[in-house]
């Protein structure tokens, strides 16, 4: 065997412990866990190779690993794992290290990782909006009937501040994407490692097969001791695709009436909001809320039920989870507050909606805005960092074999 | 203090024997009591045994002879300690002792076994084969007296044993009786318990046929077992010359057994040589975590690793399914050392299932602390009170034996108070 010199990094053992894999040092190489994955690839296997070189602090060897994303932390493993070591757990740790090590900049990835760092993100949006709020010369509880765009926060607003949060995310995904993309290709043409060799197959095509993958949560399903996991997930990943083509949808009405002229015609209301529960892009945008908040509710009763065998997750999952729950219950509860409102005649209000209804949309106005503006260090990424590893697996030809 | 030299042993096997021969040669009286009908415990269930390989016959005989030329030593079988009240010196002990429903008149003809219409699963052959309800566990058993299995005797409405028997050695009408013995001191040797490989749901156990223990592996072997000490496989009774030994099937895992077993690793090299020694073709392969060979066991794995026929690789068994049309059992690991997942057919499968506490499951009477894995937690055990090997930790009969000798100094300094 050719000589290998590696090089251990102590202080990344100690991130892996410190981001949720605290049982990293348990594992003593049975190999259980590689062998009741199912979604691992034969050669090779995960997740005994990736606790060893955690163990030893080979942060090159995880950090552009796509093996750390083909795992999609079933838990098999560390249910059957004999010394409670939690290489799923291991696993989340590492991927969230390797979502740090990419986004730029450095400073932000740390502190949204960081229970202490939450005030002050928290605080961005908070203060943005505020000084919206002023310039507009909006009052905080407007009076009258509830109508958050004209009376609260205007349409321009909106759109500048999320757009720009949207740019500032994008901007950083396409440098993270792009510094893990170069990592990942480095050594593919001069390795010997049969699963570094590249394939000859248009990329296009494998992306396609990707998506595709996702759309039916194909890999997710072989999970067996959280099973239910792939269909909560696959609520909450439609949910999102329903929002975000209603989010679409709406720029649509908006600017197609603005720059257009389009008026309201059958079903479609170009025009302003609020538009009527019938307009069909309502329709799929409510449907999307409800998809998005029976899924986060199954995703937290699951991860409760399930944490004495999978382990109870770290912070950087419960944020993600967190913000999610938060945009889907203030955002249907704004909703419902405003047709409640709307329901009521004047002079027969039960009790004054708009105290509670402002601040709670405020409040989800801040958590859109952090899950956006934070995405590329938040636990969001894993949807761009899984993709790009999916699709070097068949593109290397990791994944020639039926996984 | 009043001198007293009684000394009470509880479970007769080698450690239990042992102590009570040393205690009793040494001048004092003992009673050993034994659960079951027979002596011997697992040792006599073994084929050959570490670390001379000589078959149980060549140690127990031995033992055997020195309680019967011993004039001190009482020994009951299918008793059990139902109360311990005293102290060091004079301990109060409640006995009850179950029927055999067989006396000393018996020669060990057979005739009961041959006439006796029950049968039930041979617990001496862990379940392998089955039994008559009048039975022998086999030719060497000691005391050699058939037993009547309580349990499954029909009794006085068939007794077709008691007809049978020429010698007027059966007699259904036995009562369980309660004696009460005055002891100085008390030697527990209740030994140990096989894990049940039917908890080891991914393994197969008890659900592939051709997946069995360790134990089972050496009734196999055995020439007084199920098959004559023939290795064949329990699906179809063929020879069985591809097998795996799959190490720490339970031990050293948290969800089952979370300590090392200390035997299995031997264990699994001495019946890959039972193998190799049957059959010229015959392959063995170890799959294991580390291999344990403690102190001068080491030079036995030397000698198993150079036989090419019997390979080690690195990596524990994780999943065991069977071939529903052979019946072939298929093994899934990760070979560590190639980086590889491999799925492997052997005509049998035996895992090297840890070591329980007898205690785990059958408590003792009396003021005594357990460790939570049900082992004794001998150093709160009051004084006058020993417990023996595997007892207190997972060790093999050598070791057994040595704590036994030593227990009988202790035991004779509290007969003494």
């Amino acid at each position: 065997m050719a000589e290998q010199i590696i090089k251990p990094d102590v202080n990344f053992i100690n991130d892996v412990v410190a981001a949720g894999g605290e049982s990293v040092k348990k594992c003593f190489q049975c190999a259980t866990c590689s062998v009741v994955c199912n979604v691992t690839p034969e050669d090779n296997p995960f997740p005994r190779k990736e606790m060893i070189h955690a163990q030893w602090g080979l942060k090159d060897k995880l950090i552009s690993n796509p093996d750390v994303w083909l795992c999609h932390q079933c838990s098999d493993c560390t249910a059957y794992c004999p010394r409670g070591a939690k290489p799923g757990e291991v696993l989340g740790a590492v991927r969230k290290l390797s979502i740090q090590h990419y986004a730029t900049p450095s400073f932000l990835a740390k502190a949204v990782g960081s229970p202490k760092a939450l005030i002050g993100l928290l605080a961005v949006p908070v203060i943005i909006f505020i000084l919206a709020l002023i310039m507009q010369g909006h009052s905080f509880i407007p009076e009258g009937r509830i109508v958050y765009a004209e009376k609260f926060m205007k349409v321009p607003y909106i759109d500048v501040i999320f757009s720009a949060a949207a740019l500032f995310a994008v901007v950083g995904f396409v440098m993270g994407i792009s510094r893990y993309w170069k990592d990942l290709t480095r050594n593919i043409e001069i390795s010997s490692n049969p699963w570094q060799r590249k394939v000859k197959g248009p990329m296009i095509a494998i992306i396609f097969e990707t998506i595709l993958e996702f759309i039916t949560h194909k890999r997710f399903k072989k999970c067996e001791v959280t099973k239910d996991r792939a269909n909560t997930h696959l609520f909450v990943f439609f949910g999102f695709v329903g929002l975000a083509i209603t989010t679409t949808w709406a720029i649509a009405y908006l600017y197609g009436y603005e720059f257009f002229g389009i008026t309201a015609f059958s079903v479609f209301h170009f025009g302003e909001s609020p538009y009527p529960l019938y307009d069909p892009m309502k329709i799929v945008g409510n449907v999307s809320a409800v998809l998005l908040l029976a899924g986060i509710l199954q995703v937290i009763t699951n991860r409760r039920k399930n944490a004495e065998k999978a382990g109870s997750g770290s912070y950087f999952d419960w944020l993600f989870i967190g913000i999610i729950t938060s945009i889907v219950v203030t955002g249907i509860l704004s909703e419902v507050l405003r047709l409640v409102d709307i329901g009521t005649e004047d002079g027969l209000r039960l009790a004054d909606l708009r105290i509670l209804a402002y601040p709670t949309y405020f409040i989800h106005l801040v958590s859109v805005f952090f899950l956006f503006a934070y995405a590329p260090f938040s636990k969001m990424a894993h949807m761009v960092y899984r993709t790009t590893a999916l699709v070097f697996a068949r593109y290397s030809g990791r994944e020639e074999k039926k996984y | 203090m009043a001198e007293n030299k009684k000394v009470l042993i509880v479970g007769g096997g080698f450690s239990g024997l042992t102590a009570a021969v040393e205690t009793a040669e040494a001048g004092f009286e003992v009673i050993i009591v034994e659960k079951t009908p027979f002596f011997g415990g697992r040792v006599t269930q073994l084929n050959k045994y570490f670390p001379k390989l000589c078959p149980p016959n060549c140690g127990l005989e031995m033992n055997y002879k020195r309680i019967k030329n011993s004039g001190d030593i009482t020994f009951y079988t299918l008793a059990e300690v139902e109360k311990i009240s005293g102290q060091e010196g004079s301990y109060d002990v409640t006995l009850k002792i179950n029927p055999r429903f067989v006396n000393d008149k018996c020669v060990g003809c057979n005739a009961c076994a041959e006439v006796c219409p029950v049968e039930m699963s041979n617990e001496f052959n862990f379940g392998l084969n089955k039994t008559k309800a009048a039975y022998i566990t086999h030719n060497q058993a000691f005391p050699f007296l058939y037993a009547i299995d309580g349990k499954h005797c029909k009794g006085a409405s068939c007794a077709k044993c008691v007809a049978a028997c020429k010698y007027e050695a059966i007699d259904l009408n036995m009562k369980p009786q309660t004696i009460n013995v005055n002891v100085g001191a008390i030697v527990l040797a209740t030994g140990w318990d096989v894990y049940d490989i039917a908890k080891l749901d991914n393994l197969g156990g008890g659900k592939v046929a051709n997946v069995i223990s360790n134990m089972q592996m050496e009734r196999l072997a055995s020439p007084n077992g199920p098959t004559g000490g023939k290795i064949l496989r329990p699906s179809d009774n063929k020879p069985a010359k591809n097998i795996a030994f799959v190490q720490c099937a339970g031990s050293r895992d948290e969800n089952h057994l979370p300590y090392c077993s200390y035997i299995c690793c031997m264990a699994s090299m001495k019946q890959a040589i039972y193998v190799r020694e049957q059959y010229k073709d015959a392959k063995a392969t170890v799959f294991y975590i580390d291999l344990r060979t403690p102190g001068r066991y080491e030079q036995f794995y030397w000698k198993v690793k150079d036989d090419p026929n019997v390979s080690f690789i690195k990596g524990k068994v994780a999943n065991i399914i069977e071939d529903p049309e052979t019946k072939d059992v298929i093994v899934e690991a990760e070979d560590i050392m190639a980086g590889k997942k491999i799925k492997v057919k052997f005509d049998m499968v035996v895992l090297a299932a840890g070591m329980v506490p007898s205690t785990k499951s059958a408590k003792i009477p009396g003021d005594i602390t357990y460790t939570p894995d049900g082992f004794v937690a001998a150093a709160s055990l009051k004084k006058g009170i020993y417990a023996v090997g595997t007892l207190k930790s997972p060790v093999d009969v050598a070791r057994s034996v040595q704590d036994a000798t030593g227990v009988a100094i202790k035991s004779i300094q509290s007969a003494r108070r």
